[in-house]
């Protein structure tokens, strides 16, 4: 599965939202289902994907679908 | 000023600063901007004199404690505690209102603004004992209502102001999770 393809689906089942809700802007707290529960859920489901370890920084910039591909990119994950 | 009050709070990656006369006109820019100003209880726009009034009474009342969020060094918002009770002060309070807004437009929807709470809930219950939070809400301010129901606060009265309720053990069960997600280690 390519790296782009494993973040929408971690986004689609840890938010309970629609592939095609998935977009560059879709933000923290724009959707009812973004709140703070399901933004514990998505780290976790990406930490599973990709197996890393975020850290506070990483969890707290980690505020659309956007910045969790800029973020994700410094760990060296490839969203091209 | 009574032995259990601190000053100075951190936690979760954000850092609580008692009020001085320095954060004082920062503050009221803060709160006189309208999005800010609409969740209050009063849109009065707040003069220069009145907030050194409501400073100098606060300076001298141990029935409440202000203070500027700091996240990376940066202020970003207010927070406070209040007695609820009259006649009590914060260090023998049995209820306490807890108040914050975040300024810094960058923070208001993203997962930190849970960090402040955190360190100030924290406080109330393990440091000053408070047997439980209230809070007061305006009806139409659905954020902040899911926002502290995700930290466990229960309706109390639903009215045009609702009111909610928050002992410590539903605070502990709802932030577990929360607290171990902003407890990780900051970047090196």
């Amino acid at each position: 599965m390519q790296n782009l393809e494993k973040l929408s689906k971690a986004f689609t089942e840890s938010l309970g939202i629609e592939p095609q809700q998935v977009s560059d802007t879709l933000t923290y707290n724009s959707i009812p289902q973004w709140d703070s529960t399901a933004h514990m859920i998505l780290i976790a489901e990406i930490e599973n994907a990709f197996n890393l370890m975020l850290d506070t920084d990483d969890i707290i910039d980690m505020s659309s679908f956007a910045q969790a591909k800029a973020i994700l990119a410094k760990y060296e994950i490839d969203f091209n | 000023m009574p032995n259990k009050l601190l000053t100075q709070l951190q936690g979760y990656q954000v850092r609580l600063d008692a009020v001085t006369q320095d954060d004082l006109e920062m503050i009221r820019q803060w709160r006189n901007d309208p999005s800010v100003a609409q969740f209050m209880l009063s849109q009065e726009s707040i003069s220069t004199e009145q907030q050194q009034a409501w400073f100098k009474k606060i300076s001298r009342d141990f029935s409440q404690q202000h203070f500027v969020i700091f996240y990376k060094n940066e202020a970003i918002g207010v927070a406070n505690i209040k007695a609820y009770y009259q006649g009590e002060t914060l260090d023998n309070a049995r209820v306490i209102e807890p108040g914050l807004y975040i300024a810094d437009n960058r923070y208001r929807n993203n997962i930190l603004a849970f960090a402040p709470t955190l360190v100030l809930n924290d406080y109330c219950f393990e440091v000053l004992g408070v047997q439980a939070l209230l809070a007061v809400v305006k009806a139409d301010n659905l954020a902040a209502l899911n926002y502290n129901t995700k930290l466990g606060y229960q309706i109390e009265k639903q009215a045009e102001l609702v009111e909610i309720r928050l002992n410590q053990a539903d605070y502990q069960h709802h932030t577990h999770g929360l607290k171990a997600l902003l407890n990780r280690p900051a970047r090196s």
